[in-house]
């Protein structure tokens, strides 16, 4: 049965590349044939490759693995315990023993060349997400990456093509896109046009960055760069609520860094050792990062990347023509003009968010998980979450899931953009457009 | 009053040739260090909304003069000479001969200062004439709105002795500047503040300030940082151990005080068929030579409710939002808010206490009150002892100067433009301000 799906999903690609060309493919819904074949197996099995099985990787395998109809065939990961830990869960997940791939850093490539899978959970250090997605890509499969997608624009223009030439997609298709309450809104109208937005990244991970067991390759990005290391999570609710790519796009942001060093002044606390060789680092990342981004549309974003200072985690201020949101974990306001009782004065908005939730999450009702609590870094919760079944919707309709090609490799080149412009005494630097112009008919991102 | 007159004159007269200016000052403080208390004799140049409140504060202080009005509507400058009289003090001299009149009077009066409340683009040409003139000026905000007048200023102040300031716009949070000053929050990393205060209505209100739209025409940047700034510049140390490096600037496209325009008086007006230069919400990011950052946000035309401000330093940060506080090892959570409210009481600047006010509740845009403000008390104590007020000349074109460049700055694609140092160094060893007891 195995063999004939991938008979058949080779001859389907085969036909459509040879008869209707690139330009089907290119359109990322080109896939007529595959699409209708895959409406008749909703609950179809999916075969899923791991490949970094690390906090978060371990969280995402023990998402899939409490999913009906999913199977994980091959698992990668460099650190030994771990990856038998991965494969003893699978085996008590009641699924066949997966295949291991434990050669090295690069052994994500022999699992691409050998294995047959839908899809790629790709949980590896940053530096090795591109080379992932791009080998799943070339071998039949789509890829989901851990944020950032990519490090380098060229990196982001290799993800684009190769999507555009393999019609197989790898996208940050597990970081879900905000509050959708809000975005309801604001695709309702509620605040008008979208004026401004601003929010950030902004976590002290000063004992992260030292925990060899959290990410312990996470430190060295501090030390070589500087600029905004990691934009996906606060674009994740700007860039629908602006229509990045899907009507508007970035024309060009500059970026700014304050001094540094918290981070050599924390060795002497982490390692309870006042002259500790670490103190004395020298960290290119500065204590505090903002970027100004503009859209071609005249919208802006205020952007903030602050993993350093002592802090409570970020908020997020959006600004309309017609009103404001303004929320953190502990408040949540609104100002909305004519709407609001009193003249320029907050409102909570839990009211508002209740009425216009979203009918994604008034209509889930998810299947029950199977299997206990969620383990690793993200887990505790024992239900599948949303975006999970999201993906193996999209897989097993053979959807793109929701973040796309073109907004992923976005959110994610805003690091290097703005390394380019710290290291320029905050020039401003031009945004690629990775679309090549398609944003102006793209719709908005609605999510069904 | 003849005779105090000519000592001045006779002392600016010799300094001017053979001593610095600062010898000078020295002198005169030493002349006048006895007369604490001694009549004060202000010229108030611009009487409209923020004018008469100025001049409502002064009429309640004792032992203040108002020799001198000038003001270009009639209507206003009768009923300033009339508040003046009715404080018991003789009649000024009435100057309205049109918007340059203000030389005239620079020229024949003997003031100690002039009080500044003209519209923006003359603040700095008054400035310049009263200290030309050996007048002290204190100008509202902003002081300056280009650089070359920013220049000028201080180049007029080195030259004559005489400052121009920004003297009644205050300095911020006392308590909070003591927090800093103190270390609570360790070094300071960033600040984030603005001017966020949705004015569409102000700046279409022929009785507010009708020259004021006339900038949302001309120009696209921060129109107005001083407000922010009088909390950020004394905690930031600028031209104290640190300065304004430089400053990028971005604004978003135009579109509310069209539509403002439009809703309210018509698609076929003038005011609706303008094109407005101003962006809605306009962002400055400003660099500091020791590496230190500040946000700074100018919004006057979105619905909004006012802004809050955000201070973040290497041991903790301070939200104005819901008056907020994290202070690593100390807060009682980790990585939480707690209410800043028992840091402000073990932090408390007291309030300065202020002479009762002569007259009854103060008029004009700002008053209400039946107490002298704490920045007039402090300014007419200032000029008595022969002070410089809590903003210097520096610091307030410094704050001033935020204007023109980030309008050059939004001009150029937000391209890093360069802060003058207007202390031409002295920031290096000019001591930081502290909190005012």
């Amino acid at each position: 049965m195995k063999k004939s799906k991938y008979t058949r999903r080779k001859f389907v690609k085969l036909s459509t590349t040879a008869t209707v060309g690139g330009a089907a493919v290119l359109s990322g819904i080109g896939f007529p044939a595959e699409a209708s074949v895959k409406t008749q197996t909703n609950n179809r099995t999916l075969r899923l490759g791991f490949v970094g099985i690390g906090g978060r990787g371990t969280y995402h395998l023990n998402c899939a693995l409490g999913i009906e109809g999913i199977e994980v065939p091959a698992i990668c990961e460099i650190i030994p315990k771990r990856l038998q830990q991965a494969k003893q869960r699978i085996v008590d997940a009641g699924l066949p023993t997966p295949r291991m791939y434990g050669r090295g850093v690069t052994d994500f490539k022999r699992l691409c060349d050998s294995e047959e899978l839908d899809a790629i959970i790709c949980s590896t250090s940053w530096e090795w997400h591109t080379p992932v997605c791009l080998a799943a890509m070339n071998t039949d499969k789509n890829c989901v990456s851990e944020v950032p997608i990519v490090l380098t624009l060229e990196e982001a223009w290799q993800i684009v093509e190769t999507y555009e030439r393999t019609g197989k997609w790898a996208t940050l298709g597990l970081e879900g896109i905000g509050e959708l309450a809000l975005l309801n809104m604001i695709q309702k109208g509620m605040l008008g046009d979208i004026v401004h937005a601003e929010t950030g990244y902004i976590h002290d991970l000063r004992f992260v960055k030292y925990s060899p067991d959290e990410e312990p390759w996470r430190l060295q990005h501090s030390i070589d760069r500087n600029g905004n290391l990691y934009p996906d999570h606060p674009m994740k609710k700007m860039l629908p609520a602006l229509d990045i790519n899907h009507g508007d796009r970035i024309d060009y942001l500059v970026s700014m860094s304050s001094f540094g060093g918290l981070l050599a002044e924390y060795a002497g606390i982490y390692y309870k050792n006042p002259d500790h060789r670490m103190t004395r680092q020298k960290f290119a990342l500065g204590n505090y990062n903002a970027s100004l981004i503009r859209t071609i549309n005249g919208k802006m974003i205020t952007l903030i990347h602050d993993t350093s200072t002592p802090h409570p985690r970020e908020n997020y201020r959006i600004q309309g023509t017609k009103g404001i949101y303004q929320g953190d974990a502990t408040s949540k306001k609104i100002y909305i003009e004519g709407l609001s009782p009193q003249e320029h004065q907050w409102e909570p908005a839990d009211p508002y968010l209740k009425e216009y939730e979203h009918p994604v999450i008034k209509n889930y009702n998810p299947p029950p998980r199977r299997g206990g609590k969620i383990e690793g870094h993200g887990g505790g919760g024992t239900q599948t979450p949303m975006i999970w079944h999201r993906l193996v919707s999209a897989l097993r309709e053979n959807r793109l899931p929701d973040w796309d090609v073109y907004d992923s490799v976005t959110s994610s080149a805003i690091s290097p953009i703005t390394e380019a412009s710290v290291a320029d005494r905050g020039k401003p630097v031009d945004f690629p457009d990775f679309t090549k112009g398609k944003w102006k008919n793209n719709p908005k991102i609605t999510l069904i | 009053m003849n005779s105090r007159f000519d000592r001045r004159q006779f002392v600016n007269l010799s300094t001017g040739g053979a001593l610095s200016s600062a010898n000078s000052s020295t002198e005169k403080a030493s002349n006048q260090d006895k007369s604490t208390g001694k009549t004060l004799r202000l010229g108030f140049i611009g009487i409209g909304g923020r004018g008469s409140y100025h001049l409502n504060c002064a009429l309640g202080i004792e032992g203040v003069e108002v020799p001198a009005i000038c003001e270009l509507k009639p209507v206003r400058l009768h009923q300033a000479k009339r508040w003046v009289e009715e404080a018991g003090l003789p009649t000024p001299k009435m100057y309205n001969r049109g918007p340059k009149d203000f030389l005239r009077l620079c020229e024949e009066e003997d003031l100690d200062a002039v009080i500044c409340c003209t519209p923006w683009e003359y603040h700095a040409q008054v400035c310049i004439a009263a200290m030309k003139n050996n007048k002290h000026a204190v100008s509202e905000v902003p002081i300056c709105i280009t650089l070359e007048e920013a220049w000028e200023i201080v180049e007029t102040h080195e030259k004559t002795a005489r400052w121009a300031t920004i003297g009644l716009e205050g300095l911020g949070d006392q308590t909070l500047l003591n927090m800093v000053r103190k270390g609570l929050f360790g070094k300071i990393v960033h600040a984030e503040t603005g001017y966020i205060h949705d004015l569409r209505m102000v700046k279409f209100t022929p009785d507010e300030e009708p020259w004021r739209l006339q900038h949302s025409l001309d120009r696209n940047g921060n129109l107005y940082p001083d407000h922010p700034m009088s909390r950020m510049l004394p905690i930031l140390d600028i031209n104290r151990g640190d300065r304004f490096d430089y400053i990028q600037s971005m604004s978003t496209s135009s579109v509310m005080l069209r539509n403002y325009a439009a809703l309210n008086y018509g698609e076929n007006t003038l005011y609706a068929k303008t094109k407005y230069s101003l962006g809605d919400y306009n962002a400055s990011l400003v660099r500091t030579v020791n590496g230190k950052m500040m946000t700074i946000i100018h919004d006057t035309s979105t619905p909004h409710p006012r802004e809050d401000f955000r201070l973040q330093g290497t041991k903790g940060i301070y939200h104005s939002d819901g008056r907020r506080i994290y202070i690593e090892g100390r807060s009682p959570e980790e990585h939480t808010w707690e209410p800043a409210d028992k840091y402000y009481k073990e932090y408390e600047v007291p309030r300065q206490v202020v002479p009762p006010r002569r007259g009854g509740t103060i008029e004009g845009h700002g008053g209400g009150g039946t107490q002298t403000p704490v920045t007039w008390h402090r300014l007419v104590t200032a000029l008595r002892e022969n002070k410089v007020t809590d903003w210097d000349v520096y610091d307030s074109v410094t704050s001033g100067a935020i204007v023109p460049l980030s309008c050059n700055s939004v001009a150029s694609k937000s391209q890093a433009v360069d802060f003058p140092d207007f202390t031409k160094g002295k920031w290096k060893t000019r001591t930081p301000i502290m909190p005012l007891v």
